[in-house]
């Protein structure tokens, strides 16, 4: 545990200081590798004296850093799919729900319906359920690209969450807790595991043009974790990061003026103060960004891709097309070594309040196919054995119908049972975990918490949910918190 | 008197060897003691009282008759007569006779109305944010009645320090929780070098490592580093020369005078407070992140209290009880300002992120969550202590019992009581609300001028609104019902749904709703944008966002186990932690008149001079922010997990005589300024450098940069595009289309950070990527880290352009178009000095190339200015861009 947290117990060292050449080897070319390099020297040989008074002194960056053990994922990618996509119409079939339609619901369901005064009856899915692949696993027919990939995943039909409101189930996906305090699953990965590629952010946000999710930039915040450690929002459109290229840029003699007057400037800055090894960091920043300014550019060009892979992907078709190049980008960028990759979804549109059938048509019409498309481009390339994918909302719905008219009714929240899937890295494909009760209310069998599904994803990675520990405020913070929580072995290979 | 085994287990003595018990688990043997201590299979021979092994009353009434309940029968509120508070008043029952007949559910009204789902009632639950009773809570209150409706009867657990199980003499020994003694200052060897008492600390530690104060910095470096450090802004070139050419023994000294007599001390400081406070201009929580429109009177609040040098006693004493220095209920409108004030000043107790104004995040829940947050800021700003993680369980390593957190947040449960909410949303108000109104978190006490000029404002829109709002009424149900589903702004949707639904028959259902598809005609749809438009127009009523009381008897306050609302535990009162007792006054709870009093009591209790933290942590947050660490280094944290004092002597000196010089915060800073520590060079030589690497015993100053708000407050004042307007209502944001977040231009450029709008869910990008905090809940310390984001910022955002071609145009205003001159005055603007004769040279040289290059972009698209003078004006705007981008413009030596 001490060990990634602690650079001084991580990496055997001599009593010479080691070169700056040796740092940059082991930790990449990068701005984060020169500054690590720098602190470390410093701490390393640093006599013991007041430093010790005042408790240890530590070095937060993006240089990587061992996992706990021997992961099976490099990378993760996570459709968000934020809403909350239903599960009794995609993946968790329930005939049953006809036997009882228009039935209302009693005061036990009541306690956990949101729009309480819209509640109508039980509401069977309109989709027909096919048994797909070599696992015969059931699936709707509004999934039809994702059926020919059920062999890859691992289903669990028995999530479970606490609360019915997006905010808060969202602020429990990302970081445990219903408050919008805590640092997010990634950030909390970022923070253990550091980054592959110092030219690139280590946790990247694909959001939608279209609009930023619920809880805006605090679904990818860092919470009371050092800012570093927070997600970067990457555009699928126009520059990918902000100020990565100015609206207007000087002209290239002008550039190379200031950049060399800006260099030798902060160089005599930074002789003047010997041991102030941010002001070297900092320098080094300078370096990265324009290297970034390259770097991100030619990571997010999907345009470098063959026109076969761009169709494979939907970037062909308008419902298909910003999704699909989210999808593509995601695959460029955990190949260049991204930590994480998350990929959201605009506004709401799992969030099918009403209208079921056009608007759940809509949301699957355009993550289908790159989803799909995805699985077997990683598959292709070889890095699906190395990457933990990730798909699921905040919550589900309920089997009931909302609005008390017929034709235009649609689902409200339903939290205490969901399918989340998992695939890619130490996933055991054609899974099916968990059950939920005959009508697809409630988990009842095999029940996954958001804390266990957050453990499992961080085993994948590497990392003990237990010993993934950030002291704050004299208090031990874990992304698991005290919540009791398990791996899901079961759907692991 | 506890029997031997409660005292042993709960203080932790027993068992051996193993961990402590948990509360849950001490109480647990408490209540079974007080049952009779029975053995397994016994049966209470006693008076038949006992609870164990039945429905717990205390359960029934917190986890149900509290929550589903007590909205409607309770403090507020008696509908059809029924109070359901006590035993007594529920047996009494309301106008439709007994709600409860003991031993007898099937003939208790309240167990016939909730299993006819009649109660509670289905129109109001998703408004009010309350569920039907589930059927297991129905069969508990069931099984409650058959066994007689006992209420909760344990009296609240008594906290007596001399006998409490939970908090040793030890714990109260340990050195933060025993108030500051008089220290005298230490003699040392360089009498030469002690310019102020706290010298002499500081300089016997350094001693006796064989270290000495660092020579002091040269005159330019010291002007510069006290602007930052008292103003959060750099001197003028003016202000430099004005200070360089005095060459009077004290000049410094009278240096540092004016800067803490000028307005922007309070801006700069007060920002530092406004952190601590956890101060936001939104609610934050829900997406919606709705604006605060009064939060700001309080901003402005703290800012001329610390530019007033209000004592810090008094400044405190205001914001956690202004409401309980006079009685305001009886006061007329407007308020005096000096009364008016008293109440702004509470806002302080209304600053942590708050949801519940949502139907869907208003449950009992966040509730709590929000009184923990607001108790979470109280105890690390003030008290610097962590109580968070006693919300759940006794504290693993300090003194603080889950008991004595309960205790704290019962002193705030006369505002906020979770079982009786009041909306944080101002929506939710009458627009006429007086001093009785008690279902608002706003008071009106406005200064008179401001209430006018709105009631001016808004006079005329509010008739023609009134208009309006009649013509709608008149309208069909069924265009109204139609006109309902048109979308309609936020900010005009509660009031326009209040006109349209006035009167409005509850929708036919199912079969009987007429099929209607119909759109509502062009007059009826012309009428409601009128209405929204009227209604965007009307400026909203100044109000303070003030704490009260509101009055009556608040639910009772329990112990929650796992700090979770269905897991009651004892009952307990307001009370301050335990451990605070030695040689420290208790407690004194003095109700008023319209007041509980716990509030002022508590006030009085921390401000009294021999409390153990109260000066103590001020003092060493103030020393933190000009030395980059405090003597405790956790500065929220001062109890056993927290850092030892690096110079324990100093702390308790300097607490004592802040507490003695009249808790003068001014005072406090011009002694810390005109010391030697703080006149040293930041120059790291040896043997300081190897003994004193981390610069804990300040053998020099420490270098550091400047925080976010100084950072873009020096843009705009080096680009003169600074507008000096203080106070006020803060200006808007702007979310440009590539998601930057900036603040909008006033006519004077922009204002300094503190004045622009905070919203929790679009800060400010400049602001953000130089780790302006996240105030979840608030933030004593900002971090400081070094990433790229911030060199694309200062390299490529607009802002930093723009404000380069500013400065440009400036600096060529004040010395003409000589390159020489050029270059001296953007070192000088920009970082306090002259340049270098290798600067001078290389910065001249610069601009001619630069403005040969530009030039040649410029021929190829020709402007409309002359080329030569536009391309020398862009190469000195590049210059300057390039020197705001320099490690010397952010650091501060």
């Amino acid at each position: 545990m001490k060990a990634y947290r602690n650079h001084r117990g991580k990496r055997g060292h001599t009593a010479q200081q080691p070169s700056r050449r040796d740092f940059f080897s082991r930790v990449g070319d990068g701005l984060h590798g020169a500054a690590l390099a720098s602190l470390l020297g410093r701490d390393l040989l640093m006599p013991k004296s007041a430093a010790a008074a005042v408790g240890e002194r530590r070095v937060y960056d993006l240089g990587v850093r061992p996992p706990h053990f021997e992961p099976k994922a490099k990378s993760v990618i996570q459709f968000f799919m934020n809403g909350g996509p239903s599960q009794v119409d995609l993946f968790d079939p329930k005939p049953a729900l006809a036997k009882y339609e228009g039935q209302p619901p009693g005061r036990d369901l009541a306690n956990d319906i949101e729009f309480i005064n819209e509640a109508g009856g039980f509401m069977p899915s309109p989709y027909s359920f096919a048994k797909q692949g070599q696992a015969g696993i059931e699936i709707s027919e509004i999934l039809p690209h994702l059926a020919g990939q059920v062999d890859d995943i691992a289903f669990i039909r028995s999530t479970f969450t606490t609360h019915f409101n997006h905010e808060p189930a969202i602020f429990i996906m990302q970081g445990g807790r219903q408050f919008s305090s805590r640092p997010s699953i990634g950030s909390w990965i970022v923070y253990a595991l550091g980054s592959e590629n110092q030219n690139l952010p280590a946790y990247v946000v694909l959001d939608d043009p279209k609009g930023l999710p619920v809880n805006h930039i605090q679904n990818w915040q860092a919470g009371w974790l050092p800012p570093v450690y927070q997600g970067t929002r990457v555009r699928s459109e126009g520059s990918p990061l902000l100020n990565l290229q100015p609206d207007e840029e000087y002209p290239p003699p002008v550039l190379d003026l200031a950049r060399s007057l800006l260099a030798r400037m902060d160089r005599r800055h930074r002789e003047l103060r010997v041991g102030h090894s941010e002001l070297e960091a900092r320098i080094m920043n300078y370096e990265l960004a324009a290297r970034m300014q390259l770097a991100a550019t030619d990571a997010l060009d999907v345009m470098q891709e063959s026109k076969q892979t761009r169709d494979m992907y939907g970037l062909n078709d308008e419902r298909t097309a910003s999704y699909g190049k989210r999808c593509l980008m995601a695959r460029r960028l955990v190949e260049r070594g991204v930590r994480l990759v998350q990929i959201y979804i605009e506004g709401q549109i799992w969030d099918n309040h009403e209208n079921l059938d056009k608007s759940l048509r809509y949301a699957c019409g355009k993550t289908d196919q790159p989803i799909a498309a995805l699985i077997r481009d990683l598959k292709r390339t070889g890095l699906f054995d190395q990457t933990l994918l990730v798909w699921g909302g905040e919550f589900g719905r309920l089997p009931l119908a909302q609005s008390r008219e017929a034709g235009v009714a649609g689902r409200d929240h339903g939290p205490t049972g969901f399918t989340v899937w998992l695939a890619g890295a130490g996933v055991k494909g054609g899974t099916v975990h968990g059950a939920t009760d005959e009508i697809g209310y409630k988990a009842v069998e095999n029940r996954v918490s958001v804390h266990d599904l957050h453990a499992t994803i961080l085993h994948q990675i590497g990392l003990n949910h237990r010993d993934l520990v950030y002291t704050h405020d004299g208090r031990n913070e874990r992304l698991t918190d005290e919540f009791p929580a398990r791996v899901v072995t079961e759907i692991l290979s | 008197m506890d029997s031997l085994l409660l005292q042993k287990t709960s203080s932790g003595a027993m068992p051996m060897g193993g961990e402590k018990l948990a509360s849950a688990e001490v109480d647990l043997i408490r209540r079974w003691i007080e049952g009779g201590a029975l053995l397994e299979g016994e049966i209470s021979g006693a008076t038949g009282d006992s609870t164990l092994g039945q429905v717990d009353p205390r359960d029934i009434l917190v986890t149900v008759v509290n929550v589903k309940c007590l909205l409607c029968h309770g403090r507020r509120r008696q509908e059809g007569g029924l109070d359901l508070r006590t035993r007594e008043a529920a047996l009494r029952g309301g106008a439709s006779g007994p709600a409860i007949v003991p031993g007898d559910p099937d003939a208790s009204l309240l167990i016939r109305r909730i299993a006819a789902e009649e109660m509670p009632p289905e129109a109001d639950q998703a408004r009010l944010s309350y569920r039907p009773v589930t059927s297991q809570e129905l069969d508990k209150l069931r099984e409650w009645i058959s066994a007689g409706a006992q209420w909760d009867e344990d009296p609240p657990v008594v906290v007596d320090p001399d006998t409490d199980p939970l908090v040793s003499q030890a714990d109260r020994e340990f050195w933060a929780f025993r108030p500051p003694r008089r220290q005298s200052p230490p003699k040392v060897n360089a009498e030469n070098r002690v310019r102020q008492p706290t010298d002499r600390f500081l300089l016997a530690k350094l001693e006796e490592s064989n270290l000495a104060f660092s020579d002091d910095a040269d005159r330019v470096t010291l002007v510069r580093r006290a602007y930052f450090d008292v103003t959060g802004l750099p001197p003028s070139v003016a202000e430099i020369d004005a200070f360089v050419a005095d060459d009077s023994e004290d000049s410094y000294e009278r240096l540092v005078d004016r800067l803490l007599e000028s307005p922007a001390y309070g801006e700069h400081w007060g920002k530092r407070w406004l952190d601590a406070a956890g101060y936001a201009d939104s609610e934050g929580q829900v997406d919606y992140d709705a604006v605060r429109p009064h939060a700001w009177r309080y901003r402005d609040w703290v800012i001329r209290a610390l530019n007033s040098d209000k004592p810090y006693d008094e400044f405190l004493v205001e914001q956690i009880a202004g409401d309980e220095l006079f009685n305001y209920r009886q006061e007329p409108l407007p308020l005096k300002p000096e009364l008016g004030d008293k109440l702004v000043a509470t806002g302080f107790m209304r600053m942590g992120p708050d949801g519940t104004y949502s139907v869907s995040q208003g449950f009992v829940a966040e509730r709590l969550t929000v009184v923990a947050d607001q108790l979470q800021i109280l105890t690390s700003t003030v008290m610097g202590l962590t109580v968070a993680c006693a919300r759940c369980h006794d504290h693993k390593y300090d003194p603080i019992p889950q008991r004595d957190y309960y205790r704290l947040s019962a002193i705030l449960r006369t505002a906020y009581d979770p079982y009786d909410w009041l909306s944080p949303s101002e929506a939710d108000i009458g627009p006429d609300a007086d001093w009785n109104e008690t279902n608002t978190r706003l008071l009106p006490g406005a200064p008179a001028k401001a209430v006018d000029e709105v009631a001016r404002h808004n006079a005329p829109i509010e008739a023609e609104i009134a208009d309006l709002a009649n013509k709608l009424r008149e309208l069909p149900e069924n265009v109204r019902r139609k006109l309902l589903e048109v979308p309609v702004p936020q900010d005009a949707l509660v009031d326009t749904r209040k006109v349209l639904s006035d009167g409005l028959a509850p929708e036919p259902r199912g079969e009987d709703a007429a099929q209607d598809s119909s759109e509502p005609s062009e007059e009826a749809r012309a009428l409601l944008d009128a209405l929204v438009k009227a209604r965007l127009n009307l400026r909203t009523k100044p109000k303070v966002r003030a704490i009260f009381d509101m009055g009556g008897e608040p639910t009772p306050v329990h112990v929650l186990y796992r700090g979770e609302h269905r897991n009651p535990g004892p009952r307990v009162d307001p009370g301050v932690p335990s451990v605070l007792s030695e040689d420290v006054e208790p407690y004194d709870l003095q109700p008023l008149e319209w007041s509980s009093g716990r509030r002022l009591a508590l006030a009085r209790w921390l401000v009294q001079p021999s409390h153990p933290l109260t000066a103590r942590v001020i003092v060493n947050r103030i020393w933190q922010h000009y030395f980059g660490r405090g003597i405790v280094e956790s500065e929220g944290n001062f109890g056993r997990t927290g850092t030892p004092p690096t110079h324990p002597a100093l702390l308790d000196w300097l607490a004592v005589e802040f507490v003695e010089k009249g808790w003068s915060l001014k005072a406090l800073h011009r002694m810390i300024l005109t010391s030697t520590a703080y006149r040293q060079s930041s120059r790291i030589e040896e043997p300081a450098q190897s003994a004193d690497p981390e610069n804990v015993f300040l053998s020099r100053f420490p270098t550091r940069r400047l925080g976010a708000d100084a950072i873009r407050d020096s843009v705009l004042k080096v680009a003169q595009r600074l507008d000096p307007n203080p106070f006020g209502p803060p200006d808007e944001i702007e979310v440009k289309p590539d998601g930057e977040v900036v603040g909008k231009d006033t006519d004077a450029g922009q204002r300094r950070s503190i004045y622009v709008q905070q919203r929790r869910s679009r800060p400010i990008t400049i602001l953000e990527s130089f780790d302006a905090p996240q105030l979840k809940p608030n933030c004593l310390r900002r971090s400081k880290s070094t990433v790229a984001s911030q060199a694309l910022q200062m390299m490529n955002s607009e802002i930093l352009r723009a404000n380069s071609r500013y400065m440009a145009g400036r600096v060529i205003d004040a010395v003409g178009e000589a390159p020489q001159a050029q270059v001296e005055r953007v070192y000088l603007t920009a970082l306090a000095r002259r340049p270098t004769v290798e600067e001078l040279a290389e910065g001249t040289n610069a601009l001619g190339e630069m403005a040969k290059a530009w030039e040649r972009r410029l021929d190829e698209r020709v402007p409309m200015e002359p080329k030569k003078s536009k391309a020398r004006w862009l190469a000195l705007a590049t210059l300057c861009h390039t020197v705001l981008n320099s490690a010397e413009f952010i650091y501060i030596d």
